[in-house]
């Protein structure tokens, strides 16, 4: 089973076009969707996910014809938004239940069984009883997490889900979207390029709506194999070599500054040649539409 | 740094579309308000006059209310709403600076938009005579001192109270949902004291506890005559001037202390989440995952529905909102079934049909707010809360989503339906009441009310499912029902199945139950929630779903998912709406042909003009009545056969008969046995909203030729036939008068000649429909004509009376006249009812089943009188004190008056539909309403029954005995002399010290009624309205009494009596009559009092000053009064003179502790009471008394006309 997705546009009423003609082919287990804010991630998960019309395009799931279908997609879909809220007077507990009898989990001891089973998967078993809105914001994701997930989706999508969690949590959480399976397809959206780097089989980089790349992350490190160099340099001599040269990064480090360029060929001039890595790769996709010098 | 702030405020709020929306909505509603003339005022008072516009302004404080959390609740939360009170408060702005800066910006802004309502009044009095919507004369000049002194002395303080309170608030609480619970706090305030005023006694307290001082206000200026509204700016004086000063100075201290309390730091900090955040530290093993495939079915979905319903449910229930706003109704319920309808106050046993009356006084108001409230929040719960970020893309479908919210807001209605049982059965089992009648409340609540409430709901609900915006949706909602509200009091537009969720009106009568309302009632709801139903489709067919909202994706939406499914749907509900519709529409326009008021009133004027040349033809008079009635309960009819003898007592010969019935009835005229066909009948204009219209309506009036004429002296037979029957049900209106049980009915038989009363009486009207102005209603004295002819019923003068009538046989018929046999038949039970001596041509039918307490009164010469008292077997509580009435009224009258002239009184109780009682020969039927149910435990309370029993029964002699003719002021004779009689057996029984009880509510019902007079106030002698005959003729004869002693003043009415009781031959009594009898037994002393009474306005404003008192030895003291006495002159509009060269006698008094017996009633004790005379001025008198002494006064018991009675007494200081 694979989503296809097919010439996907979007512009909204101010003009702003969030998606331009995207087209992506995503198999099953873990796709990355890496991009800056406002890239068009959201705009794009939101679509996948029924709550938005694109302007033109189509997306199949299987035979699931998205756009005419919603319902059938919401049947097999697990959706964590990048932000929501929650009813504030209601325990987690009783909320997840409830979403899994909308889900379609009719029997009362499955679904017992699954919240349990969700509620300790994320850490959340102690607070159960208490009310959503008395829960801080790590624990509201969890929660978002753990919904998510009720009753086995085919199509798990997740638009930047670590927003909020610490370290410790992070991690757990990742372990628990690597053992959700092989057969489902799920759509992980970040700006962190260490999450795709770490979990993602297969990655798109996404930036003013475009799609810049695809590839599996080594392969995308292969790409600039031999074209990245680095030199750390004064700081007040950096507009000069904005000017000269294709600078993708800068970084600070014991009062230095340190550039890395792409380059064909050695660019001379103190220039030591610098293993890439799969920031590079997405600065350098971005480069071209973005400014990335952060001086 | 206070002017930056403030500066930055003003010129923000500027920049805002809002402000100006708010000004240009104040500008409009006032505008189309007063351009259509929807002020107070009386016909004679102009619409801008100081008074009315400070009305206005006063009622314009309360939706300062709405106005101020808007304006004043929204600069601080700014800064936490957008989350600049981070960056904007560690600046060196200071907190004084910040809080006054902020204040002060939106107060004046408040101000500014406020002024809105000043330009709208102007240019309402200027728009309203362009467009026709009023007549020119109802506006005066435009003086901007009448519009700017209110504003500042009336509006401003309640404005500036109101701000203080939602800035504090806010301040404080730093969230802008209390503002909600605030408002509704705040109205309840309101209503509560609102309530208070009903009790006379607690006028200081209302007039304080007033927040926006609309009773205060009204207080204040309730007896100001039409020229005082036209011209006085009302003073800031008295109660007035506290309050105003009182409650903004309660807002500053609010705002003070919400300063002091403020800082910027507690302002900035996150709101705690509440309940400490656990540390899970167990470490469990790992876990795996369970794996259940989930089933989809549509039985998935009704679950689905069932609890998400539930869910929704819960939300608003755990709403501390909504608790807040729901307890708030409750209170006001259980406080209005508490206390429920005090008349004269006096309170009535909670009775079931009354506790459900009572909740649509407050409780409606919070029913309302609730459902249009909780509509918008739990439609748009899911994007306010974000949670339809994740709620919209679960495999819900549509309808589950919108069916299950609005399964919740029915189980609100439920829950808000139910409560008044709850609190009713609480209020009556806490008075110790246990005669719950269930058929009620159930049928009431849910069969009926219910169903008001989902309606509601369904409307407020396609609102916010349309309207993206929940504040939007909020005054969308509300605009609609302010309309509605508009269009039926101020346009007088009230064709119900125009008008979302209105029905014809409708009272639970313990003797009629639901009556006839039942199927109306059933139609109309069914009509409206068919309707209501198919905008909750449309609702569902454009339910917005995901992130776009706008209207062109709604549309898209509904394009997509209109099917076959929903297709049926519109289809079946059109069907049932328009089919149900046209159903009632058959019923109210085609078989009762519903007419709008301006039809109405122009069907009177074209009366008016076509037949008023007919007024004083000679036409015969009735001299005897034989009457057959078939009275049919359940089918709602009556047949009538009325053998009329007639008699042509002018000196004319007569050629035709004139006859006037009511409009629409037929009827058959036989003349001497042949049957005779009108020459002439009028036939009426087709009603608009009738479309057909084959069989039109004929109009009253008709002209029949005589076969052969009659001459003077002449006497003939008539026989007149007709039936008169409900059928189907009409728009408005209850159609009492004959009903499944108590019909109470004249029957229908038309009366001859052109009737007077049937025309406008409104000088706005006849100008209108181009009457002329109609000057005085009745004849002058000693006119030829008044003078032969009866004021209440030209036809005849004293007839022959007989009848025989039949209704079911479980309900006993009753007319005028001694049971001469009853006897049952074809199953139908017949009556015959005969007078063996002369009565007046005045009768009714009256048809119930009945319990029946008889007793008997011996007259000192033997004469036995039968007393029937014919009751509704639940309202036996009060029946001694009625018999009581009746013995005593007999004894008083028999023994001053004259002798009773028949040998039953009969009193019968009929439907609450209508509350008042009224005297037939020796039969007096009485509203349900009037005390039968009355709690009269207290023994200080006023018992009205008794009084009223009282009254009616003076009537037999004045009205029945002696019948005034129709000249000017005559009906003193029959209402006045009644008054005075009930007055004087009250004092006896009460004692003269304790009768100030009874005159206190006719004094104030004489100011009230001459501040509202919409024409001119007639002198005494020649009354015309009933604020005279009934209240002031009550004060002037029993004060009379009490100057020249009650044996002088009744041997004289006595005489009047005896000259013209029973009189068959005019001239019959008029009101100068009475006055030359009553002239000869006053002193010259006393000349002034009885000119100044009946031929003149005289009104005093008499006060006491001071009163302190020293103890002498033993139980003397020395008692130290300053007073002032007053006289004023008015002329017939209300303008006062002060009188010159007066001399009057007052009452001085001076009163122990009240003493209290042992049943509890409290018995005033004078330590002196004597009249002294007065001229005007101040003067101080000194008085030895034994007895400590209490209070003191001048005219103590209010016996004199006086503009302000409380200041007559005051407490004595005792040095």
């Amino acid at each position: 089973m694979e989503l296809i997705i097919n010439n996907l546009s979007k512009t909204y009423a101010n003009g702003v076009k969030a998606l331009n003609n995207v087209s992506l082919t995503i198999p099953q287990g873990m796709f990355g969707l890496l991009g800056p804010n406002g890239a068009g991630k959201s705009s794009l998960m939101r679509t996948i996910a029924t709550l938005q019309e694109p302007d033109s395009g189509s997306i199949h799931l299987g035979d699931i014809d998205v756009l005419r279908d919603q319902e059938s997609l919401r049947k097999v879909l697990g959706y964590l938004p990048q932000e929501f809220g929650v009813y504030p007077r209601v325990s987690a507990a009783m909320m997840l239940d409830h979403i899994a009898q909308l889900k379609g989990l009719s029997n009362r001891n499955q679904r017992k069984e699954t919240v349990e089973a969700l509620l300790q998967k994320v850490n959340l078993w102690k607070e159960r009883k208490r009310n959503l809105g008395s829960f801080s914001g790590g624990m509201k994701q969890r929660f978002g997490i753990a919904q998510a997930l009720v009753g086995n989706p085919q199509l798990l999508i997740v638009d930047e889900p670590t927003a909020g969690l610490d370290p410790a949590e992070r991690n757990r959480f990742y372990n628990l979207l690597s053992e959700i399976g092989e057969s489902t397809i799920i759509i992980l959206s970040t700006h962190i390029v260490e999450d795709v780097k770490t979990l993602c089989k297969q990655f798109a980089i996404i930036c003013g709506g475009e799609v810049m790349a695809v590839s599996t992350p080594q392969e995308a490190v292969n790409w600039l194999s031999n074209k990245v160099w680095s030199k750390s340099i004064p700081k007040v001599e950096i507009e000069e070599y904005r000017n000269n040269y294709h600078v993708i990064a800068t970084q600070l480090a014991e009062g230095r500054l340190f550039i890395r360029v792409i380059a064909d060929s050695d660019p001379g001039n103190g220039f030591s040649p610098a293993a890439p890595t799969l920031e590079d790769v997405y600065f350098n996709a971005i480069s071209t539409k973005m400014d990335l010098v952060t001086l | 740094m206070f002017w930056s702030v403030f500066s930055f405020e003003i010129r923000y709020r500027l920049q805002r579309p809002a402000t100006y929306i708010y000004f240009l909505v104040f500008l409009l509603i006032t505008m189309l308000i007063i351009a259509s003339g929807g002020t107070a005022a009386s016909e004679k008072v102009y619409h801008n006059s100081p008074a009315m516009i400070g009305s206005f302004f006063t009622l314009l404080g309360i939706f300062s209310v709405l106005i101020s959390s808007a304006i004043m609740g929204v600069p601080l939360y700014r800064d936490l709403e957008h989350n600049t009170k981070e960056y904007l408060l560690s600046t060196p702005i200071g907190r004084s600076a910040y809080f006054w800066g902020r204040f002060w910006g939106s107060f004046v802004i408040l101000l500014l938009v406020c002024t809105g309502a000043i330009v709208g009044y102007i240019g309402g009095t200027i728009l309203g005579p362009i467009v026709d919507w009023s007549e020119p004369e109802r506006f005066g000049p435009n003086l901007l001192v009448n519009y700017l002194w209110p504003y500042l002395t009336l509006f401003i303080p309640s404005l500036f109270f109101t701000a203080c309170i939602f800035y504090g608030l806010v301040a404080w609480l730093r969230n802008n949902r209390v503002l909600y619970t605030a408002s509704i706090l705040l109205f309840i305030l309101y209503l509560f004291s609102n309530f208070l005023v009903r009790d006379l006694e607690k006028r200081d307290l209302v007039d304080l506890l007033d927040p926006f001082a609309l009773n205060t206000y009204s207080n204040a200026t309730k007896y100001f005559t039409p020229a005082e509204q036209n011209n006085l700016l009302t003073p800031m004086t008295g109660n007035l001037l506290y309050n105003r000063l009182l409650w903004p100075s309660i807002g500053l201290l609010i705002l003070l202390f919400t300063y002091f309390r403020f800082s910027i730091i507690r302002f900035v900090a996150n709101l705690s989440r509440g309940g400490k955040s656990k540390v899970s530290d167990e470490h469990k093993a790992r876990v795996t995952l369970p794996v259940f495939n989930p089933v989809f079915s549509s039985r998935l979905n009704w679950s689905n529905l069932w609890n998400l319903g539930k869910l929704e449910f819960r939300n608003i229930i755990k709403d501390n909102y909504f608790l807040s706003i729901i307890l708030g109704g409750v209170i006001f319920l259980f406080i209005d079934d508490w206390i429920g309808n005090l008349q004269y106050g006096v309170p009535d046993r909670p009775v079931t049909m009354n506790m459900l009356l009572f909740k649509t006084f407050n409780y409606s108001l919070f029913v309302f707010i609730l459902i249009m409230f909780y509509a918008g929040e739990t439609v748009h719960r899911d994007r306010a809360t974000r949670f339809a970020n994740i709620a919209d893309a679960l495999p819900v479908p549509n309808w589950v989503q919108l069916g299950s919210k609005f399964m919740a807001i029915t189980g609100v209605c439920f829950l808000l339906a139910t409560i008044p049982m709850i609190v009713g059965v609480t209020v009556q089992v806490l008075h110790g009441f246990f005669d719950f009648k269930w058929k009620y409340y159930f049928i009431d609540l849910y069969a009926i009310t219910f169903w008001d409430y989902w309606q509601m709901a369904l409307l407020a609900f396609f609102i916010h499912a349309l309207v993206n915006n929940k504040f939007l949706g909020h005054f969308v909602g509300i605009g609609i029902w302010v309309l509605i509200f508009i269009s039926r009091s101020v346009l007088e537009w009230d064709y119900n199945l125009a008008l979302y969720s209105y029905k014809p009106g409708y009272q639970i009568s313990d003797m009629n139950d639901f009556g006839h309302f039942g199927e109306p009632l059933f139609w109309f709801n069914f009509y409206w929630t068919s309707f209501g139903f198919l905008l909750l489709v449309m609702a569902a067919l454009m339910w917005a779903r995901g992130s776009s909202h706008s209207f062109k994706s709604r549309w898209q939406a509904f394009k997509s998912r209109w099917n076959r499914t929903s297709a049926t749907l519109v289809l079946l509900l059109s069907i049932l709406w328009l089919g149900s519709g046209a159903f009632i529409y058959y019923n109210v326009s085609q078989v009762n042909r519903y007419t709008t008021s301006d039809e109405g009133k122009e069907r009177s004027a074209n009366y008016e003009k076509k037949y008023k040349k007919y007024e004083r033809i000679p036409q015969p008079k009735v001299t005897g009545l034989m009457l057959y009635a078939d009275i049919f309960p359940e089918e709602r009819s009556i047949h009538m056969r009325a053998q009329l003898k007639v008699k042509n007592k002018t000196n004319q010969p007569i050629d035709s008969l004139h006859l006037l019935s009511d409009d629409g009835q037929q009827y058959q005229l036989f003349f001497n046995g042949t049957e005779l066909k009108p020459c002439y009948t009028d036939i009426l204009p087709r009603p608009k909203l009738t479309i057909l219209y084959n069989r039109p309506d004929t109009g009253g009036y008709r002209i029949f030729k005589l076969p052969a004429t009659l001459l003077p002296g002449d006497t003939a037979l008539l026989e007149i036939r007709t039936r008169q029957a409900n059928p189907g049900f009409v728009n408005n209106g209850y159609r009492r008068e004959i009903i499944y049980n108590g019909t109470f009915t004249s029957g229908g038989i038309p009366s001859i000649g052109y009737s007077a009363d049937m025309e406008l009486n409104s000088d706005e009207d006849r100008k209108k429909y181009k009457l002329p102005e109609k000057k005085e209603e009745l004849p002058p004295h000693r006119d030829p004509y008044g003078e032969k002819t009866l004021l209440f019923n030209d036809d005849a003068d004293l007839i022959d009376f007989e009848c025989i009538v039949s209704t079911s046989p479980d309900q006993i018929a009753i007319a005028p006249g001694y049971i001469q046999k009853e006897w049952t038949d074809k199953g139908r039970r017949y009556f015959h009812y005969k007078q063996d001596s002369k009565a007046d041509y005045f009768f009714n039918l009256v048809s119930a089943r009945y319990s029946i307490l008889k007793d008997k009164w011996v007259s000192p010469e033997g004469k036995e009188v039968n007393l029937e008292i014919y009751y509704h077997h639940e309202h036996a509580y009060n029946l001694d004190r009625m018999m009581s009435a009746l013995k005593d009224g007999l004894s008083y009258f028999h023994r001053n008056f004259g002798p009773y002239q028949y040998r039953q009184a009969r009193i019968l109780e009929f439907p609450r539909y209508a509350a008042f009682a009224q005297s037939f020969p020796n039969t007096i039927p009485y509203s349900e309403d009037f005390g039968w149910y009355a709690d009269f435990s207290d023994p200080n309370d006023y018992d009205y029954f008794y009084y009223v029993t009282l009254h009616e029964l003076a009537h037999q002699w004045w009205g029945h005995q002696v019948v005034p003719n129709y000249t000017r002021g005559s009906n003193l004779v029959s209402e006045s002399l009644a008054e005075y009689s009930a007055l004087m057996v009250a004092k006896e029984k009460y004692g003269h010290d304790n009768v100030q009880r009874f005159l206190r509510y006719d004094l104030d019902g004489y100011l009230r009624g001459r501040a509202g007079e919409s024409k001119k106030e007639n002198v005494f002698i020649n009354c015309n309205r009933s604020y005279q005959w009934y209240q002031k003729g009550s004060l002037i004869l029993y004060a009379l009494q009490d100057y020249i002693g009650e044996d002088k003043l009744n041997a004289q009415i006595k005489a009047f009596r005896d000259s013209f009781a029973l009189k068959e031959t005019p001239p019959f009594a008029g009101s100068y009559d009475l006055y030359a009898f009553i002239e000869k037994a006053v002193p010259d002393s006393l000349r002034y009092f009885l000119e100044d009474s009946w031929l003149k306005i005289a009104l005093y404003e008499n006060h006491i000053l001071k009163a302190t008192a020293k103890k002498l030895k033993g139980d003397e003291y020395e008692v130290s009064l300053t007073v002032r006495a007053r006289k004023m002159y008015a002329d017939e509009k209300g303008n006062e003179a002060e009188a010159t060269s007066t001399n009057d006698y007052i009452d001085i008094g001076i009163f122990a502790e009240d003493k209290v017996e042992k049943n509890g009633r409290k018995l005033t004790q004078p330590l002196y009471l004597k009249k002294h005379r007065f001229k005007n001025g101040e003067f101080t008198l000194q008085f030895k008394v034994k007895g400590k002494p209490v209070k003191a006064g001048i005219d103590p018991y209010n016996q004199l006309i006086d503009r302000i009675p409380e200041d007559n007494k005051i407490n004595v200081d005792i040095k």
